[in-house]
């Protein structure tokens, strides 16, 4: 199936359900963007005072008294800003003005629970009233279904659309459909069954599928590794998405996720770890794309779904807190601290009172990076820093 | 209001629907034997189980060489449960139970706790008192260790299980304050383990203990309640709260009736949650023995686990090598279900978030080594429409008209009414 195939049977799925017309004019016109936005998911609450670490501010010190980064271990950014020094492979990229962490990020009525607090950063939604997620709402504006996907077994609701699901590509290797010989026309007259309900759902589901997998087969062997990738299941997301980007599979968003941030207990040992895994692993994708050339057409935004508690606990932990960073790198970035950061005297509860919209960041990607109307698809009208360069 | 019971005798679609339900499967000859008879007995004497386990379960967890061992006979040692034990509507529920109280095997990687952990929830499978249960999965050393409560002491409050009791175990959110978090996690200081700690001792057995010492003994108030509130008291209030009769019924209605469960019938089987003081016992046999139950069939997505063992099961159990049994408990993992092992504490949401490329090709590769492979278990009759598909007549037998056994077989399995239940 070639892409143009492919759009007319996608466009044809989605027609029936959503009544959008004329959508694959648009489609035409939208898909063929070259740039990538890659979004990275820190699952579970990082925190982020000691991600990016106000290393001048006693108040800091003094809240936690066990696990704050000593001043002599901080990466120094600026003289009152520096990284976790488990970042450190990252310093290159700060050094080169193409590492920015937006300061003081959330938004309003925040809610401590992981599950609506993820559903609000996926929704784009304080309200939660969207079902389906603002990367789903995207590929449903380009009108292709292949336009966003996942790098990893389960859909984040961040790639849930009304008419259709995204793809999971867990593992680009292992991505394609071998039917047995002999089997291949029977199989196609049964999906073709008429069907309605959770069966028309999971017949629809198998051909996008089908459709999905000779897609990436076709074209991810152009793909030579330019960087050498650590182990681990992060990094070998990240070193699929290099593949699939460098393969021109055509996604202009992928979703990959680091879980383990829910650092109750023994944060120290647990984050430390979490923060060198997700530098390693950005590093070395950032190496691959310049070695394959792709550097200028890629940017990373990362996120989690709230900040932790200013004040440590007492299990060398901290409780589930509000505002926090986002991160975000890439040649196509504007490199810097953007935003202020929280005063930790002024606290709401014990978390700190966040001063940027998270949709406001977004909106920034959306627009200055994808070219995409970021009003229609995050409901609204967001501003934030100009963090692409 | 209560549920209204099924009048008709079963049919033999309706015998399949509900082996579906509560067996993940059967074969022809298991559904035909309840064809005719009355769904409330049948549903009482599918609830009678007992807490025998399959005889000859090769895994055994307490001889492993390393923790990561441990885990792995013990995924696969509840998996041979789930095949081939004789109580498959109690491992149902214990499934659903693993993924209410959720523990992860990211954080609690000791045998015992965890096999304290599996038997306290097949005790507790079709409980009569949901209270007790809750007290007593608050009171595990794997659910003190997943949720830190093991580190809460007093003047030093950790808040992770007091939060989750709430979100995730009984009321739902919207139902308390940050403030009912707070007290609730001073009232549940105190409450931890000892023994069991540690890579070097997985396999030594953790026990419950309550150091008074470390214990917040003042005034509370918690879910409206005031006084000198302890552990006790708060599983109590937040396990007989009203909105835990609704948040428990909806769970049970969406492991067993409708991915998405209509909300009228949620409400009767909460009704009678509240008035017999938490019997899920009861709620559980008036819901497989009503109309609701009956009417909504194809309506549930099989999750990974659900697939797996629907599917060795129409065949018949055909008796698989223990080295595929623990691939299969890998295969799951892949598709999105590594038992005990869920990405979140608020557990698997299922539906359709199980399907997508990638679960879908597991499914497939799954179905192949079930009847294509070299290992397959040889047939030379496929299973019947009704073990595979739970209908008389299949939608589309033309299309599989001129292929062998075990071709139709297989593309049966991978066809998506075999992915519902």
């Amino acid at each position: 199936m070639d892409r143009r195939e492919f759009l007319k049977y996608s466009a044809l799925a989605v027609a029936v359900t959503s009544g959008m017309p004329g959508f694959l004019a648009r489609a035409a016109a939208q898909a063929s963007g070259t740039k990538t936005l890659v979004v990275v998911q820190l699952t579970g609450g990082n925190d982020g005072l000691n991600t990016l670490i106000p290393y001048s501010n006693g108040a800091y010190y003094a809240a936690r008294p066990s696990i704050a980064i000593p001043k002599k271990d901080v990466l120094t950014l600026t003289p009152d800003l520096g990284m976790h020094p488990a970042l450190k492979p990252l310093m290159g990229l700060w050094d080169a003005g193409q590492l920015a962490w937006m300061e003081n990020v959330g938004y309003p009525n925040p809610n401590r629970s992981h599950f609506a607090s993820m559903a609000i950063w996926h929704t784009a939604d304080p309200t939660q009233g969207q079902a389906e997620g603002w990367i789903g709402r995207l590929a449903e504006k380009i009108g292709d279904p292949f336009c966003a996907s996942n790098l990893g077994g389960i859909t984040p609701q961040a790639l849930r659309a009304s008419a259709f699901s995204l793809p999971s590509i867990d593992g680009v290797d292992s991505f394609q459909a071998k039917l047995p010989a002999g089997l291949e026309g029977a199989f196609e007259a049964m999906l073709k069954t008429p069907r309605t309900g959770e069966a028309a759902y999971l017949g629809q589901a198998t051909r996008q599928m089908l459709a999905n997998t000779r897609r990436v087969q076709q074209n991810v062997r152009r793909y030579r590794e330019g960087a050498r990738y650590p182990e681990g299941r992060f990094a070998a997301a990240l070193r699929d998405a290099a593949r699939l980007i460098a393969a021109g599979t055509g996604q202009r968003v992928l979703y990959v996720s680091l879980g383990g941030f829910d650092t109750h207990a023994g944060q120290r040992a647990e984050q430390d770890g979490l923060l060198a895994e997700l530098a390693a692993g950005l590093a070395a994708f950032q190496a691959d794309l310049e070695a394959q050339g792709l550097a200028d057409r890629v940017i990373v935004m990362g996120f989690s779904e709230f900040g932790r508690r200013v004040a440590e606990n007492a299990s060398a932990g901290t409780d589930h807190g509000k505002g926090s960073v986002m991160f975000a790198l890439g040649r196509g970035v504007r490199g810097g601290i953007h935003g202020e950061s929280p005063d930790l005297e002024d606290l709401a509860d014990g978390d700190i009172k966040y001063r940027q919209d998270f949709r406001g960041i977004y909106a920034e990607a959306l627009t200055r990076w994808l070219g995409l109307d970021a009003r229609e698809i995050l409901r609204g009208d967001f501003g934030g820093p100009r963090w692409i360069a | 209001m209560s549920l209204k019971p099924l009048s008709r005798p079963l049919t033999l679609e309706d015998a399949a629907h509900l082996l579906r339900r509560t067996a993940f499967g059967a074969t022809d000859a298991q559904i035909r034997a309840l064809a005719g008879r009355d769904a409330r007995e049948v549903a009482r004497e599918l609830l009678a189980f007992d807490q025998r386990l399959a005889p000859d379960n090769p895994f055994k967890p307490q001889e492993a060489a390393t923790p990561g061992a441990g885990l792995q006979l013990t995924r696969a040692g509840w998996l041979y449960e789930l095949l081939y034990g004789p109580h498959p509507l109690r491992e149902v529920l214990v499934l659903t139970w693993s993924n209410h109280f959720v523990i992860g095997t990211d954080k609690v990687r000791n045998v015992p706790m965890l096999a304290a952990y599996l038997a306290l929830l097949r005790r507790h499978a079709a409980t009569a008192d949901f209270t007790r249960f809750t007290l007593e999965v608050a009171q595990s050393p794997a659910m003190l260790r997943y949720l830190d409560n093991d580190q809460n002491r007093r003047g030093k409050p950790n808040e992770n299980f007091s939060r989750e009791l709430l979100e995730l175990f009984t009321t739902g959110l919207g139902h308390y304050t940050e403030e009912d978090v707070r007290e609730g996690a001073r009232a549940l200081t105190g409450w931890t383990f000892e023994g069991g700690r540690g890579n070097q001792r997985f396999l030594e057995e953790p026990r419950f203990v309550f150091r008074a010492g470390q214990h917040d003994a003042g005034r509370k108030t918690y879910l409206g309640t005031s006084g000198f509130l302890g552990g006790e008291d708060v599983i109590r209030l937040a396990a007989t709260h009203p909105a835990t009769s609704v948040f428990i019924a909806r769970k049970l209605h969406r492991a067993l009736v409708a991915d998405t469960p209509d909300e009228q019938a949620v409400t009767a089987s909460a009704t009678t949650f509240r008035q017999t003081n938490g019997n899920i016992r009861a709620v559980l046999e008036e819901l497989l023995a009503s109309e609701v139950f009956y009417a909504s069939r194809a309506a549930i997505i099989r999750s990974p686990v659900a697939y797996i063992v629907g599917a060795v099961r129409a065949l018949g159990q055909p008796k698989l090598e223990a080295k595929q049994i623990l691939n299969l408990a890998q295969t799951a993992g892949k598709m999105g279900q590594l038992l005990l092992q869920p990405d979140t504490v608020k557990g698997w949401d299922g539906g359709r978030e199980w399907i997508n490329d990638s679960a879908l090709l597991l499914r497939m590769q799954v179905a192949a080594a079930l009847t294509l492979g070299s290992k397959a278990p040889q047939r030379t009759e496929p299973p019947s429409t009704l073990a595979l598909l739970g209908t008389e007549r299949s939608p589309w037998q033309a299309a599989l008209a001129g292929l062998n056994a075990q071709q139709r077989t297989y593309l049966t399995l991978i066809s998506p009414e075999f992915g519902l239940a």
